[in-house]
């Protein structure tokens, strides 16, 4: 029995996994969350995903994982063996240290602001309300400081956790792109061109390319 | 070289650190930063944290940023010592569901608590007034995210099973400041008696009664 993606193929959250499992050659069976009926509010969905959120896995003993990231690391650390290695060596203290400064980069200095980003100028609307645009200006502004950083780190290395692509990198992906559409130019070449540079790395991936408009891909 | 903290004694990122430092009997020695003389804005600085955040570590020479990579990495070096703070390493299970437990602090706990920080505790710092708004909605919505810990912290004593995680302390600090502030959420045994199990055995810990009593005694 193949592995189980349960969530929403346009739901950033779900796409991060996706890219993951195609970068890993793991198959998987896509299973829709019905929004609109509410089917994440349901008894049988908290269950097995107690904040009522997308997306979770199930494998085939029944092993659930939420957490788009945990399940982003599970899937790399339990198919370490195949597909595109993106975990440091374990026996390694201090990459594995650098790699966790990486995904912690990610989900507390990036996200918070992307996602917020993401929410007001393209989210909002499919649930009827309206984009707050000083909440955008400031968490623009926010980003921007925080990708200035950026842009001195991977000047000294290719990649966020050192020379070598990590799943920290892969978990930009959605919001990043998200952002980048909403017509906020992030990752402006001659503003940023390391980060640039990386960008343009991990977003022409065949993983993200299959990935980029739906998780069911 | 006895590890360096550099941080504050107040500042909930050092706070995190400070507990598993503490847990593990680590040695160490806290190096306070100018935060309100713009140290944290310094070359300097910046060349050793490149966001200009505190905590960042200093191990023998081996520089590291972000609270939760830290905890992780002395939990790991140190894992013989003190009190047990990661899953089994060699069980992706387990591991997988550490992770699980990072992640929903991180994404569904840190951020909307921090809410309620700023408004009614920085801003107090600061001589300002909180936005009423803004502090109800982040109740309403933490209420609704402690109703998931409710049920996870229903089945297990800690949030990834029987054993005390980092995931678990991670929750210490932001988690103890909205208490002080007067949203008591985390402590209501009648509203969720496990959520309320837990913050009780982890927020009594010795090493985070001691965290607490060296911020106030700085």
């Amino acid at each position: 029995m193949v592995l189980k993606l349960v969530g929403n193929p346009l739901s950033t959250c779900t796409r991060r996994v996706a890219i993951i499992l195609k970068e890993k050659q793991v198959p998987f069976e896509f299973v829709l969350v019905d929004f609109a009926k509410g089917e994440h509010k349901s008894p049988e969905f908290l269950k097995n995903q107690p904040f009522g959120q997308v997306p979770y896995i199930v494998e085939d003993d029944g092993f659930v994982v939420y957490e788009s990231r945990a399940i982003g690391r599970y899937i790399a650390l339990k198919y370490r063996d195949q597909g595109t290695p993106l975990l440091p060596d374990p026996t390694d203290l201090k990459a594995v240290a650098l790699f966790e400064q990486a995904a912690s980069i990610e989900q507390a200095n990036f996200d918070f602001y992307a996602s917020t980003i993401a929410w007001e100028k393209i989210f909002k609307a499919y649930f009827g309300s309206t984009t707050n645009e000083e909440v955008v200006k400031e968490k623009l502004a926010g980003l921007e400081g925080k990708l200035d950083a950026y842009e001195v780190i991977l000047s000294k290395q290719k990649y966020l956790a050192g020379d070598k692509l990590t799943v920290a990198d892969l978990f930009h992906l959605p919001y990043g792109a998200v952002v980048s559409a909403a017509g906020f130019d992030i990752f402006n070449e001659t503003k940023r061109p390391n980060l640039a540079r990386w960008w343009k790395d991990i977003s022409s991936r065949e993983s993200w390319q299959a990935v980029k408009d739906r998780a069911d891909a | 070289m006895t590890l360096k903290v550099y941080g504050l004694p107040q500042s909930s990122a050092t706070q995190r650190v400070l507990v598993v430092l503490k847990e593990k009997n680590v040695p160490y020695e806290l190096v306070p930063v100018d935060f309100f003389g713009g140290e944290l804005k310094s070359l300097a600085f910046l060349a050793k944290s490149p966001f200009g955040l505190i905590p960042y570590i200093d191990d023998d020479g081996f520089i590291l940023c972000e609270s939760l990579a830290i905890c992780k990495y002395i939990a790991a070096k140190y894992a013989g010592s003190g009190t047990p703070l990661l899953p089994d390493q060699s069980d992706v299970k387990a591991v997988a569901l550490f992770e699980e437990a990072c992640s929903v602090e991180e994404s569904n706990f840190q951020p909307i608590a921090t809410g309620i920080v700023v408004e009614k505790y920085f801003k107090a710092f600061r001589g300002l007034q909180p936005d009423d708004k803004v502090v109800e909605e982040c109740i309403s919505k933490l209420n609704e995210k402690l109703g998931g810990y409710e049920a996870i912290l229903k089945k297990r004593r800690f949030l990834t099973g029987d054993n005390m995680t980092v995931a678990d302390l991670a929750h210490l600090p932001t988690g103890t400041i909205i208490g002080d502030v007067g949203v008591k959420l985390l402590g209501d045994p009648d509203k969720r008696p496990n959520v309320a199990r837990w913050w009780k055995e982890i927020s009594s810990l010795p090493s985070w009664l001691t965290v607490v009593a060296e911020a106030k005694a700085a």
